[in-house]
């Protein structure tokens, strides 16, 4: 009969983790026995406890996190919930978390940088509804204001748009009418809940929007898409070949190349131009990220 | 709480299909997503019921049926997934959630299952993510989700993460409030934020704008209620704590927060600690009483399959 985790061969852990469930719920709400039963006759299913439960919410809060923050989430989340479990593998972890959202259409998707190859997670739509995520969080306008500033960065050559263009826009907006002023102020509150980036007054997509509208974005433009030609996943910035005009991702570029002197178009075979990239090490990025943080707060202080 | 599939017109999905585990072919299982061709329906094998197909017709009218009640049921569950979402995004604003706005965006026309679709969500929003759906105000049909984990301890808290610094501030607030005996005016917090480096319209490092995250956020999230101050002229405003603080947060862990700031213990301030350990009193009561009903309606429903 279908057990619920069979991903993992833990079963003395799991039955330990029912038995937090049914124990919580004496604690707490006396309904939940009867929950745990029907869920563990459910085919397929993953078993939340407080300790998913944590991680979920704090996921959603911070809307996307890079790997090392998942595993910090993950190991804290266990310590203040279930002291004395042996902390899952990530992707176990997630994997089980993944099949309970299964029902409700919804994800734990795990993408990377497009400038740096960083892995990061965030919690996806699996359905392709447009903008729908932000949908409760804009108005019409500002809604239509992102739609304006996605095409103008799928168009560019770049994958970058600039503030400029997008506010010239700003009077061919649906809904309420925005001025520039309030238009930049948007804008402002797109990269702050990591849906743009912003580099030098140019605006392109926060790893978190492709994650969460790769699907979305590929089916309402498929002629101006770019798409890698290594991975075949959408492509916004990355590098081109001068002959041919295919492109890479710059992580995709990286591990292509990595360890050739002579790098070569795959498609044409032609002298690649570009500076290659490193791979991404998780090892090595902490310890950058500590003087990387150093001269941001030098920066800051010279205004 | 789903007892009539027939005259809902919609099956009870999971309670037969998977208590069989969906291994004996009855066409029901929620794995729907086969659809099989009229022609290769035969009859029994239909909903598990005992109904000997007379006719190629009658087999046919009741496969088109099936696969009417599957459509409708993956429609459902949809829906539930839909609203799930919905409820979730919506509550990150910490806006509370009216009735009408679900029926709008989410629900449309299936509005006449709110009840059944609400209930769904409502389990999924627990089981899955340990929130309560909590109905705040009857009159009006609004909703706010509440953090049914354990709460954190501070040390904890900090090193998750999320609304730090926002907090304290509302923190801040609160106990002012708090020690002003339940209400201070609009001007004595801006004094006392003053104090504390900021000016309203300027923006702040920490809080972007402090006077709209106070009067937009944090009264809009009900966690302040402003109200004006009756026969001032010109009027005056003052601030109270909103329903969602008294929800989410004590007296007593407000006037733990108000002492330690000023190194001293809770007991300091004698009428504002009888004060607290009455509303300790007040939601220990409140609990038990919660607890209570709960268990005798859990009991009531223990026969009655839910979904």
């Amino acid at each position: 009969m279908g057990t619920p985790h069979s991903r993992s061969p833990r079963p003395k852990g799991r039955r330990v983790l029912l038995a937090t469930v049914s124990a919580s719920a004496a604690r707490g709400s006396p309904g939940r026995p009867v929950r745990s039963h029907m869920q563990s006759s459910t085919k397929r299913m993953g078993v939340m406890t407080d300790v998913h439960r944590r991680f979920l919410q704090l996921l959603m809060t911070h809307g996307v996190l890079e790997e090392w923050d998942v595993k910090r989430l993950q190991r804290h989340c266990y310590k203040v919930h279930d002291r004395h479990a042996t902390v899952d593998k990530l992707e176990d972890f997630i994997n089980n978390i993944n099949s309970v959202l299964e029902s409700l259409y919804i994800e734990i998707k795990r993408g990377v940088t497009e400038d740096d190859g960083r892995p990061i997670y965030a919690l996806v739509n699996l359905a392709t509804t447009s903008v729908s995520k932000m949908a409760t969080d804009f108005a019409e306008n500002e809604l239509d204001l992102f739609r304006k500033a996605l095409e103008l960065i799928i168009d560019s050559e770049t994958g970058f748009a600039s503030s400029t263009n997008i506010l010239n826009l700003v009077d061919q907006l649906k809904g309420k009418k925005m001025r520039k002023k309030e238009a930049e102020q948007v804008l402002q509150k797109f990269v702050q809940n990591k849906w743009l980036i912003e580099k030098e007054g140019e605006f392109t997509l926060h790893g978190r929007a492709i994650l969460e509208m790769e699907q979305y974005i590929r089916e309402t433009y498929p002629d101006a898409v770019k798409i890698c030609n290594i991975c075949h996943s959408l492509l916004i910035q990355g590098q081109s070949c001068e002959t041919c005009g295919i492109r890479m991702h710059l992580p995709c570029v990286a591990k292509y190349f990595q360890s050739n002197a002579e790098p070569r178009c795959p498609h044409c075979n032609d002298y690649w131009p570009h500076e290659i990239p490193e791979v991404f090490d998780p090892e090595k990025e902490r310890e950058s990220g500590i003087s990387k943080s150093n001269k941001k707060s030098l920066r800051s202080r010279q205004h | 709480m789903l007892q009539t599939p027939e005259s809902r017109g919609l099956p009870v999905p999971q309670a037969e299909g998977e208590k069989d585990g969906g291994h004996d072919g009855e066409t029901r299982a929620p794995t729907a997503s086969q659809e099989r061709p009229k022609e290769e329906l035969g009859a029994g094998r239909e909903e598990g019921a005992v109904e000997p197909a007379l006719t190629r017709k009658g087999a046919r009218a009741l496969a088109a049926k099936a696969l009417a009640r599957r459509r409708a049921y993956r429609r459902l569950n949809r829906t539930v997934a839909e609203l799930v979402q919905f409820l979730l995004v919506k509550d990150k604003k910490k806006s509370p959630i009216t009735r009408s706005e679900m029926v709008k965006y989410v629900i449309g026309d299936l509005k006449a299952l709110f009840p059944d679709i609400i209930a769904r969500a409502a389990e999924h929003l627990r089981y899955v993510f340990g929130f309560e759906l909590k109905q705040f105000d009857r009159k009006h049909h609004t909703y706010i989700l509440i953090n049914k984990l354990k709460p954190l301890e501070e040390e904890e808290e900090e090193d998750l993460g999320g609304d730090g610094p926002r907090l304290g501030l509302l923190m801040m607030i609160l106990g002012l409030i708090y020690m002003r005996g339940n209400s201070a005016r609009e001007a004595q917090v801006w004094e006392m934020l003053r104090r504390l480096g900021m000016q309203p319209s300027k923006y702040h490092f920490l809080f972007g704008y402090p006077k709209r995250l106070i009067m937009e956020d944090f009264v809009q999230q009900r966690y302040l209620s402003y109200r004006r101050v009756p026969h001032t002229s010109p009027p005056e405003y003052e601030f109270s704590w909103g329903p969602r603080s008294n929800l989410e947060i004590s007296k007593m862990k407000v006037l733990g927060f108000v002492a330690k700031l000023h190194k001293k213990e809770p007991q300091h301030w004698p009428v504002q600690y009888r004060e607290a350990l009455a509303d300790e009193a007040d939601r220990a009561r409140a609990k038990a009483r919660a607890e209570a009903s709960m268990r005798a309606r859990a009991s009531a429903r223990a026969g009655i399959h839910l979904w």
